[in-house]
């Protein structure tokens, strides 16, 4: 019912879309910046929140949309996945999120393999993700993955928000093979490589032959890591390696970001007096290697707790993170808080937490000023039996068909066309 | 020659359904008179201590299709002794359930556990125990002799409710091999948490899994057509095998350890026998529709009944047809397009499943899925909802209960709360399918087996013990 007024009103807005402006008006709204807010008035111009009060006078010709009480959030974040590098994983010629073989290491720039036109990105923006860190997979060469970039989910057109916006490492859980064997290793060539970054800087040459391991690259890819101007996320889920970062990070004076953090909760207190936030998965609770025997579904309560900035990605066996991007966030967020999360906390951690991990500064929060990503829910986001009824990219509201929709529609219970679902 | 075949079989049926309708309770199992289905190794489970219990002030879903609120659930000698209102207490531990939900055990019709165990090592890569890869027909593979009591994943499972689960052979043999339905009660040897009584399923794989392994070890076939093939050349030599064994008048008539061999046992022909006799059911791992409607003409044509489709991705495509054939579905509520036969999944498959008349049932593959079997449904339930579809809690619970418990030959045991079945039963801090509940306490058999509140009712894998300190610093 409220998915077709909406449908309607869509079909009725002239051309101008971004420039005019929308009042979503008799919303339950979480800005997440502030507390909710009850029958609020959402206003956005110009591809920005405007404001946000209760009981606001949409102003003359806005569009308007009655949220009829439903809540709406931000447009949720996700702190990291492989959206537009993957199509089909078990296909590796549809698949571009890793440099399997070859030199090339902190070089690696998922920026040139987006695909706006993956099937998986309609689906992710039906469940609700506006942006996202689109992150390389663990390449041939120990440890570095490659930069990730921030993609943003327009409707149409070019995804990619800001590429090389930060620069990924993994350590551990049986990728120390590449690294001949040993985690030692691989955060031996870790250091290595940030102090060639850094001889490399002061003296833009390598100073004779076979003298430095890094390739020019690589060691020009890494600059900003040292500058202080990238951050360098590194995945890891066994204390003593969450350790190594946290020391990794106040020695090199460099921005780390921890990925994975099985066993971060017994470094929490460390962890968040190093201001290093941590992108976990709220449903981890098995031993799943060696590096995860501390794995515990309180986690991110323990983290949060300590003051440690939290955001979310869903593996669920690898297929969660690009598939259900939007949906396995939210069911992570929503097991965090059946495990002693705060509420607010847990839907911050899919929005604002992401956003500030990842320096993207007016996304995460409806906040004065926000980018226009928003959400209409059906129900509590956190639950993920619930859907958007709608969703605002850039101030206007995206389509909610996908792949998914037209195969639902063509197969649909009951349909008795004389003609097969293919002529549907 | 088939026709043949099923005149054969159904000669047969009379004597084998007399072991298979007394399923023989509990303790006393009856080894059924055929070989091909003697239990080797018999079940040693015994239900853990337990007293008389009655649950009061409970939303109440009874996987039978009811709901009952402000409903009292009464347990007595391990088994449902009533269910409704005002019941007797006498003698009875009484729990109030005041904002709590009460629904039947679930039951995991597809686990890994206990083969794909965690942590996973190098070990496992190389040779793992979900699956004999030494030859693509593993049928006398009895996944039961590989399951390790003490993968950390079963009293997970038994957290997040469940109480009944099978453990399945992987899918890149053809043939995998037998199944085994298990209690999730960590105990020290696979045979005390084996269901006393459960039969067994033969697991099957269809598509992309098998041929792709096939052809990267250079053995079997390469294709979906030499798949087909090599299946009904499976069944054919089991056939004759069946029909040499009753000429020679061999020893499976007879109580085992009697009589003399005219022949040789084989393992891998005495499962694909016993599933042409009708007595062990195929679980079938099978994504897209066309290769699920080949399938059942092939079963139709051989003569064995395949009991569910696993992950089944299109089979809301094929519904009706599903239906017709009383084959359920085991689907995933959202996994899609991880390979190339998983493309076309979709939210509503099983509600689509459900409102053709068919069996829908949730299933895991994971042991991560395997502990939130409940928000499965919720999320599949919801889909089919905004579809269109009536879908209350009540009928939506059996996806997860009485469902699986079908088919699993199971459903005159377990599934639902209906006086003299077993007493296996989650108390839910709130909805079962809503993300923010969990299983408050998980009964089996009437015993408590778990309980969130008391560590003592907390059972841990001995794997976990002596580790670095799980408490915070």
């Amino acid at each position: 019912m409220i998915r077709a007024a909406f449908t309607l009103a869509a079909l009725a807005l002239p051309a101008t879309l971004s420039a005019q402006s929308v009042a979503i008006i008799h919303a339950r709204a979480m800005p997440v910046s502030s507390a909710p807010l009850d029958d609020a008035t959402i206003i956005l111009a110009n591809g920005h929140v405007l404001s946000v009060t209760a009981h606001g006078a949409p102003p003359p010709g806005a569009r308007v949309i009655d949220a009829g009480g439903h809540i709406v959030t931000p447009g949720l974040v996700g702190a990291a996945s492989q959206l537009g590098l993957t199509e089909v994983l078990a296909a590796a010629d549809t698949t571009d999120q890793s440099v399997s073989s070859g030199p090339l290491g902190p070089a690696f720039d998922v920026q040139y393999a987006l695909n706006p036109n993956s099937t998986l990105l309609p689906v992710a923006r039906a469940d609700g993700l506006t942006r996202a860190m689109v992150f390389p997979g663990a390449a041939a060469t120990a440890p570095f993955s490659g930069m990730g970039a921030l993609i943003r989910l327009l409707p149409t057109g070019d995804i990619l928000d800001r590429p090389r916006a930060a620069m990924f490492a993994a350590v551990g859980n049986g990728s120390q093979s590449r690294a001949g064997g040993s985690r030692a290793a691989q955060w031996g060539l870790l250091r290595n490589a940030l102090d060639e970054a850094r001889r490399y800087a002061a003296l833009p040459r390598p100073s004779g032959p076979r003298d430095q391991l890094l390739n020019r690259p690589d060691v020009e890819a890494l600059a900003p890591v040292i500058a202080g101007t990238m951050k360098l996320a590194i995945q890891a889920d066994r204390e003593s390696d969450i350790r190594q970062a946290i020391r990794l990070a106040a020695e090199e004076k460099i921005h780390i970001v921890l990925m994975g953090g099985a066993e971060a909760w017994r470094a929490a207190p460390e962890l968040a007096a190093a201001h290093i936030p941590v992108i976990l998965d709220p449903q981890a609770d098995l031993p799943q290697t060696f590096d995860a025997i501390g794995a515990r579904l309180d986690n991110a309560a323990l983290l949060a707790r300590a003051g440690v900035t939290i955001a979310f990605s869903v593996s669920g066996n690898g297929i969660y993170l690009s598939y259900d991007a939007g949906i396995d966030m939210r069911e992570g967020a929503g097991i965090a808080v059946a495990n002693g999360l705060p509420y607010a906390d847990a839907l911050a951690a899919i929005t604002k937490g992401p956003a500030a991990i990842w320096g993207i500064e007016h996304g995460g929060t409806l906040a004065p000023g926000a980018d226009a990503d928003l959400v209409i829910w059906d129900g509590d986001p956190l639950e993920p039996a619930s859907a958007p009824l709608a969703v605002l990219v850039n101030g206007v509201e995206a389509s909610l068909a996908t792949r998914q929709t037209a195969l639902r529609d063509r197969y649909a219970p009951g349909r008795q066309d004389a003609m097969p679902p293919a002529y549907r | 020659m088939t026709r043949r075949w099923f005149a054969h079989a159904l000669a047969l049926m009379g004597a084998l359904n007399l072991a298979a309708v007394a399923p023989a309770r509990d303790k006393e199992v009856q080894q059924p008179s055929l070989s091909y289905l003697r239990d080797i190794f018999p079940s040693i489970y015994r239900p853990l201590p337990r007293a008389d219990t009655l649950i009061v002030h409970a939303t109440i879903l009874d996987g039978a299709g009811h709901r009952i609120d402000d409903g009292e659930l009464l347990m007595r000698d391990g088994k449902v002794a009533a269910i409704g209102h005002d019941l007797d207490r006498t003698g009875a531990t009484v729990i109030d359930a005041h904002g709590r939900w009460v629904t039947p055990g679930l039951i995991d019709i597809h686990s890994h556990n206990g083969t794909y165990v965690v942590p996973l090592t190098t070990i496992d890569e190389k040779a793992s125990d979900v699956s004999e890869l030494s030859d693509p027909n593993a049928a006398g593979t009895w996944i039961e002799t590989a399951i390790n009591p003490q993968d950390p994943a079963f009293p997970l499972a038994l957290a997040g409710g469940v109480t009944t689960l099978q453990v399945l052979p992987g899918s890149d043999p053809i043939f995998g091999g037998r199944s085994v339905i298990l209690h999730p009660i960590t105990a020290t040897t696979m045979q005390a948490m084996k269901f006393p009584g459960a039969g067994q399923g033969m697991k099957m794989a269809c598509g992309e899994n098998p041929k792709g392994e096939n052809a990267e070890l250079h053995r079997g076939p390469t294709s979906r057509q030499g798949e087909l093939t090599y299946i009904r050349e499976a069944f054919e030599r089991a056939r004759h095998y069946m029909e040499d064994r009753e000429e020679g008048g061999g020893d499976h008539h007879g109580p085992p350890g009697k009589g003399h061999h005219p022949m040789d046992d084989n393992p891998m022909l005495d499962t694909l026998a016993a599933v042409l006799h009708g007595d062990i059911p195929v679980q079938m791992h099978c994504y897209r529709a066309d290769e699920m409607a080949v399938m059942i003409d092939l079963s139709h044509e051989l003569g064995f009944r395949i009991a569910a489709f696993h992950h089944a991705v299109e089979a809301y495509k094929i519904a009706p047809l599903l239906a017709a054939n009383h084959i359920c579905a085991a689907v995933w509520s959202d996994w899609w397009g991880f390979k190339m036969e998983a493309l076309d999944g979709i939210r509503e498959n099983a509600a689509f499943v459900d409102a053709a008349g068919g069996c829908a049932m949730m299933h895991s593959d994971s042991p991560f899925l395997g502990q939130w079997l409940n928000v499965e449904a919720g999320k599949a339930a919801a889909a089919g909802r905004r579809a269109g579809l009536s879908l209350p809690p009540e009928h939506v619970i059996a996806w997860i209960t009485s469902n699986p418990a079908r088919a699993l030959g199971l459903d005159d045991r377990v599934g639902s709360l209906v006086p003299g079945k077993h007493a296996d039963a989650v108390i839910w801090s709130g909805d079962p399918f809503s993300v923010f509940s969990r299983a408050e306490m998980v009964f089996i058999d009437g015993a408590k087996a778990y309980d969130r509140a008391d560590p003592h009712y907390q059972p841990g894998s001995d794997f976990m013990l002596g580790r670095a300190p799980q408490a915070a610093r």
